[in-house]
C-alpha cells in the first residue's frame, strides 16, 4: 500500500495541488467566555501535511472538531472544499474525510463486531475491507487475535491502532488527526506518522506532541501562545 | 362469593405493622423513618382520593369522563418521566406526552377489540385499571430508556462522534444508544415474566382471584395483559426516543446542550 519514494515525487507535482480542502477564516474559539483563539486563519490544500502546534488547552482540538461540525466557531467560518460548513456540507465532510479524536473510546463489544458495525453503515457497505484489515494489523504490529477481544479490554495503544486502522480501511484521503500517536511506543509512533505522511495525495492535519510529526515535509502552524 | 371488606380496625392493624420497620430503623440509626412514614401517609391520601374518584367514575361510567381521566393519567405520567430524568421539561414534554398517549390509546383499543372482543372499552372498570397498567409499565420503561439514552449520549459523546466520523448517518450513530436503552427498559419486565406464577402472583390476578373469578380466567387475563404491556413498552420507548430526538439535535446532528439545563 505504501508507495516507494520515487513514485511519490511524481504525484506531488500533479495538477491537483492548490485544490482547497479546508479553510479557516478569522475563526475564534471561546471556552467559558474566555477567548483562547482569535482570528485564526488557515488554508489547507490537497496533499498538504499540516501540524497544529500549541500548548494544551489552546483550542487546537476544537479547531479540528470544527471541520466535522462537532464544535462551532464563536466567530468566523470554516469551509470544506470552499463551501462554508453548514447543515449540508457537514454531512458531506463527515462522509468524505476522517476525523480521529484523541479519545479512543469508540464503543464496546468485540473488536471485530465494532469494525463490522462501521462497515454496516449505508455509506460504507460497499467498501471491501477484509484483506486490507489483515495487512493493516500486520503493518501496525497487531495480532489478529485482537479482533476477538473485547474492545474495552485492549490497552490504550491497541485501541489507538484499531481506531487508526478503521479510519484507514475507509479509504479516504483527508485526515484530521488529534493526538493519534499519544499512546503508542516510539517505534509505533514513527510507523503511524510515516504511514500518514507518505501518501502524497493525502491531506493530513495533525495535532501532536510527538516529534515524529514535525519534519521538513510538514507545515507547522502555531496555535495559541506557542 | 362476596369479597369480605377490610374493616377500619383492620386497616389500623395494617398501619401498626409500620412500627416494626420504624423501630428497627431507630435502633440501627438508619435515617429512613421520616421518609417511611411520610411516604405511607402520602400513599394513603393519594389512594383515598383515588378511591373517591374511582367510585364516582364507576358510578357515572361515562366514556367521556373515563377518557378525561386517562388524559390526566397520561399527562402525569409524561411529567414524571421527564422530571425524574432531569431533562429540560419544555423541550421534551410534548413528544413524550404524545408517545404515551398514542401508545396507551393504541394498545387499549387492541386489548379491547381483539383480545377481550366484547367492546367494553368505554366501561370504567376495564378502561381505568388496564389503561393504568399499560401506562404504569410503559412509564417505568420509558423513564429508564429515555434517561439512559440521553445521559449515555452525553457521557459517551466520543462514541457518537466516532461513528459520525466513520461515515454513519445520525440514525446509524444513535442505534447503539437506542439498543442499550430499549434493553434496559425491557429487561425488568422480561425478568418478571419469566418467574410469574411461581415467585409472585401479579396484582391483576390477585385482585381477580379475591373478587372470586376463576383462576383460569384470571390467568388468561394475565397472559394477555403481559403480552400487551411488553409490546406497549417497546413501542412507547421507541416512539418516545424517536419523537424527543426530533427536537434534541441540531442540524449538525449534535445533541443540544440546553436539554440538560
Amino acid at each position: 500500500m505504501i508507495k516507494p519514494d520515487n513514485q511519490r515525487r511524481y504525484t506531488q507535482r500533479n495538477s491537483t495541488m492548490n485544490e482547497e480542502i479546508i479553510r479557516y477564516d478569522d475563526v475564534s474559539v471561546v471556552f467559558d467566555e474566555k477567548t483562547v483563539i482569535d482570528h485564526f486563519s488557515l488554508t489547507v490544500c490537497r496533499g498538504e501535511k499540516v501540524a497544529l502546534r500549541g500548548p494544551s488547552g489552546s483550542g487546537k482540538s476544537t479547531l479540528l472538531r470544527m471541520a466535522h461540525g462537532y464544535a462551532r466557531p464563536a466567530t468566523g467560518t470554516v469551509s470544506y472544499r470552499t463551501h462554508p460548513i453548514d447543515a449540508e456540507t457537514v454531512w458531506k465532510c463527515r462522509q468524505e474525510t476522517t476525523y480521529i479524536s484523541q479519545d479512543t473510546d469508540i464503543g464496546e463489544g468485540r473488536t471485530r463486531e465494532l469494525i463490522e458495525g462501521v462497515f454496516s453503515y449505508a455509506a460504507n457497505r460497499e467498501v471491501p475491507y477484509e484483506t486490507a484489515l489483515k495487512e493493516y494489523l500486520a503493518l501496525f504490529s497487531l495480532n489478529e487475535e485482537t479482533l476477538n477481544k473485547d474492545f474495552r479490554s485492549l490497552s490504550g495503544g491497541e485501541k489507538q491502532r484499531i481506531v487508526i486502522i478503521i479510519s484507514l480501511l475507509l479509504g479516504r484521503t483527508v485526515y484530521f488527526l488529534d493526538e493519534v500517536t499519544a499512546a503508542l511506543d516510539a517505534r509505533m509512533k514513527k510507523q503511524v506518522a510515516d504511514y500518514f505522511l507518505s501518501h502524497d495525495d493525502w491531506t493530513v492535519i495533525a495535532i501532536s506532541h510527538d516529534d515524529v510529526w514535525y519534519r521538513d515535509s510538514v507545515r507547522i502552524i502555531p496555535v495559541g501562545d506557542a | 362469593m362476596a369479597t369480605p371488606d377490610i374493616p377500619i380496625t383492620g386497616l389500623v392493624a395494617a398501619g401498626l405493622l409500620l412500627i416494626i420497620p420504624v423501630l428497627i430503623m431507630h435502633k440501627t440509626r438508619l435515617p429512613m423513618m421520616r421518609e417511611t412514614i411520610w411516604s405511607f401517609l402520602r400513599m394513603s391520601v393519594q389512594l383515598g382520593l383515588a378511591g373517591i374518584f374511582l367510585t364516582v367514575l364507576f358510578e357515572y361510567n361515562d366514556p367521556l369522563l373515563n377518557a378525561l381521566w386517562l388524559c390526566v393519567m397520561i399527562t402525569v405520567a409524561a411529567y414524571e418521566t421527564i422530571r425524574k430524568q432531569e431533562l429540560n421539561i419544555k423541550r421534551l414534554y410534548l413528544p413524550t406526552c404524545a408517545a404515551f398517549a398514542c401508545t396507551t390509546v393504541l394498545f387499549l383499543l387492541y386489548f379491547d377489540l381483539l383480545i377481550l372482543q366484547d367492546g367494553g372499552l368505554a366501561e370504567a372498570r376495564f378502561m381505568i385499571p388496564i389503561g393504568g397498567m399499560l401506562l404504569g409499565n410503559a412509564l417505568g420503561g420509558t423513564i429508564i430508556a429515555v434517561s439512559l439514552f440521553y445521559n449515555d449520549l452525553r457521557r459517551n459523546e466520543n462514541r457518537y462522534i466516532s461513528s459520525l466520523s466513520f461515515g454513519a448517518l445520525r440514525k446509524e450513530a444513535l442505534m447503539p444508544y437506542f439498543r442499550t436503552a430499549l434493553k434496559a427498559a425491557l429487561k425488568p419486565s422480561l425478568g418478571n415474566v419469566a418467574v410469574m406464577g411461581i415467585v409472585f402472583l401479579p396484582g391483576l390476578m390477585t385482585g381477580q382471584l379475591i373478587a372470586g373469578l376463576s383462576p383460569m380466567t384470571a390467568i388468561k387475563y394475565q397472559i394477555a395483559l403481559m403480552l400487551t404491556i411488553y409490546t406497549s413498552t417497546t413501542v412507547c420507548v421507541t416512539s418516545a426516543i424517536l419523537l424527543t430526538s426530533v427536537s434534541s439535535f441540531d442540524e449538525y446532528g449534535m445533541l443540544k446542550k440546553e436539554i440538560f439545563s
